[in-house]
């Protein structure tokens, strides 16, 4: 747990100076704020492994068996990745920063906090995952209605597919880290195509498809894909998680969580 | 005898000791806001201690028609989130290129705007704000007086300024105006010839950003024609306590809060000024980012 937590600090510090290179108030606001919450995260993470390694004599990672070290753990990863309802630091940052800082920030950073979470999955409380994954696909759902800056919708957009990703952690690791490998590919994606267009607002999309006709094709069709549209691959995890769900006789959930695709598709397809 | 002798030379040293700090030993429970907060005060007034508890005015029926207005406020936040943004639907959001922002045309636009002078520090300079003819313009009238107040600290004065009030939404957060679709402001108003400086103020983080204000010039024809100015926004530059800072940076327009109108060219006697709106549109042919160098002074060689 020492060395995971030294290698979370050392990422945060890492893309520090990648944020704040804009020179700009807002940047700067920007990274502030995501130190604050990284490092808050980071300081719980060891706090539990602490406690952990203090009552049960263990620094194993997946031996994390303390109810009071698993829960801490479990909430501080899910302040590290921007899961509700610890999420609120999530669009601000990513409204402060470039594109191509929030692509780093949306796919890069995302993937120390999962490993470990995926180390840990046997041992969490499933009631508190049920709740972060459900509340984070309700909030990324109605955070992005109404939405004009682009990178901000992409922040709730990233809220509510995390929550499909932890929701499903309990039943079948492997479908969080399929979910998560395609988010990653669908989120690159958009960031790249609006970084080449250099548009941040919905305005400028509006406006693209007499400048870039196949670019803005691509676009549509990754909304579609990131709203879980099928025949196309976003589809696919969503599919697989509500038929686990429906497998693990949980089909109140598996509802609430179809419907919050639903709001997320609404404002994906304006 | 010496022991005793001792412990009384120790303790008049200790109590001589608590005597001369006794000035700079403040308890610790009262903070000084003024030293954090950059309180202004004028010369000779005493600092208000009065603990928060006693400001306090209690009322039962004003509580009810708050939590009542507050609570209205949120259920019309609830409902217009699914019309679309700010409560207007998403297409008109889109193909939007002006938007009046203030307007002039009733008693209750005037309450969105705030009056001020240097009489706050003790000038002379008058200001007030009224509704024009027709109820069609607001006239911000008075007089101007250069003439710094004698209290030994201050030596400038004659300004006055005509500000919007800060957005709320319900209980009482703040809320910014988003005009991230546009590109320039756009004021249709009536002067006397004066200079004016128009101010823009966003939203900001740090406490040392508090008086980040985005400035241009307004420079008024006199006569009675209406005038129509159109400022890039590309144009404001950033200025901190009236002063223009070096490091500059273009206004970022998504979370902008309160604009305002300054008067301080000097010259002592009457002005007037008529707006009859203000609102921002988006000229496609404007495509400047920003006007002003943003280089790195001394750079390392």
């Amino acid at each position: 747990w020492f060395l995971a937590w030294m290698g979370l600090e050392i990422n945060t510090m890492a893309i520090i100076p990648l944020m704040a290179q804009q020179h700009h108030p807002r940047a700067t606001e920007a990274t502030t704020k995501y130190f604050l919450t990284q490092a808050t995260a980071a300081a719980m993470i060891l706090f539990a492994s602490t406690m952990n390694a203090w009552t049960m004599g263990d620094w194993n990672i997946n031996q994390i068996s303390h109810p009071l070290a698993t829960t801490t753990v479990t909430l501080a990863l899910a302040l590290k990745i921007g899961l509700a309802p610890m999420h609120f630091w999530l669009p601000e940052v990513l409204q402060g920063l470039n594109l191509t800082t929030g692509l780093v920030l949306s796919t890069w950073q995302k993937l120390a906090p999962f490993a470990l979470i995926l180390q840990i999955s046997q041992n969490t409380n499933p009631a508190l995952l049920t709740t972060l994954g459900v509340t984070s696909a309700l909030v990324g759902g109605w955070g992005g209605l109404n939405q004009t800056q682009l990178r901000k919708l992409l922040a709730y957009s990233s809220i509510a597919h995390l929550g499909w990703m932890i929701i499903i952690l309990q039943f079948m690791p492997a479908l969080t880290l399929l979910n998560l490998t395609i988010y990653i590919t669908m989120t690159s994606t958009m960031f790249l195509s609006l970084k080449i267009m250099a548009s941040t607002k919905i305005n400028s999309l509006a406006l693209a498809w007499p400048k870039t006709p196949t670019l803005t094709t691509l676009i549509m069709l990754s909304l579609l894909s990131l709203g879980g549209l099928p025949p196309l691959t976003g589809f696919m995890p969503k599919w697989l998680i509500l038929q686990e769900l429906a497998k693990q006789d949980l089909p109140i959930t598996a509802t609430i969580m179809a419907m919050s695709a639903l709001l997320s598709l609404f404002f994906y397809l304006r | 005898m010496a022991l005793t002798s001792a412990r009384l030379l120790t303790r008049t040293v200790h109590e001589k000791w608590i005597c001369a700090h006794s000035l700079t030993l403040r308890p610790l429970v009262c903070i000084n806001k003024a030293a954090f907060y950059g309180e202004y005060r004028r010369p000779g007034q005493a600092q208000d201690r009065t603990p928060p508890w006693k400001k306090i005015r209690f009322s039962f029926a004003k509580g009810v028609q708050g939590i009542r207005k507050h609570f209205g406020l949120l259920k019309d936040e609830a409902m217009e989130r699914w019309v679309g943004p700010q409560g207007r639907p998403l297409i008109e959001h889109m193909l939007e290129q002006t938007r009046v922002q203030w307007e002039f045309r009733g008693p209750e636009s005037l309450e969105q705007w705030l009056v001020s002078t240097d009489r706050e520090i003790g000038g002379r300079s008058e200001a007030y704000l009224k509704l024009g003819r027709n109820d069609s313009a607001c006239m911000l009238y008075g007089t101007l007086c250069s003439t710094p107040p004698r209290d030994g600290e201050t030596c400038y004065s004659g300004y006055c300024t005509l500000r919007s009030r800060q957005l709320l939404s319900s209980f009482d957060r703040k809320k910014n105006i988003d005009w991230s679709s546009f590109n320039t402001l756009y004021i249709r108003l009536r002067g006397d010839g004066r200079p004016w400086m128009i101010n823009i103020a966003a939203e900001t983080y740090f406490s040392h950003q508090k008086d980040d204000l985005y400035n241009y010039f307004l420079y008024t024809r006199g006569g009675p024609y209406w005038q129509d100015v159109k400022i890039p926004f590309s144009k404001f530059f950033l200025s901190s306590r009236g002063r223009i800072q070096d490091n500059q940076h273009p206004l970022w327009l998504d979370k902008v809060s309160t604009i305002g109108f300054t008067l301080g060219d000097k010259a002592d006697g009457p002005f007037q000024l008529e707006i009859d709106f203000i609102a921002v549109c988006n000229d496609r042919a404007h495509t400047e980012e920003f006007a002003y160098e943003m280089y790195k002074r001394n750079p390392e060689v």
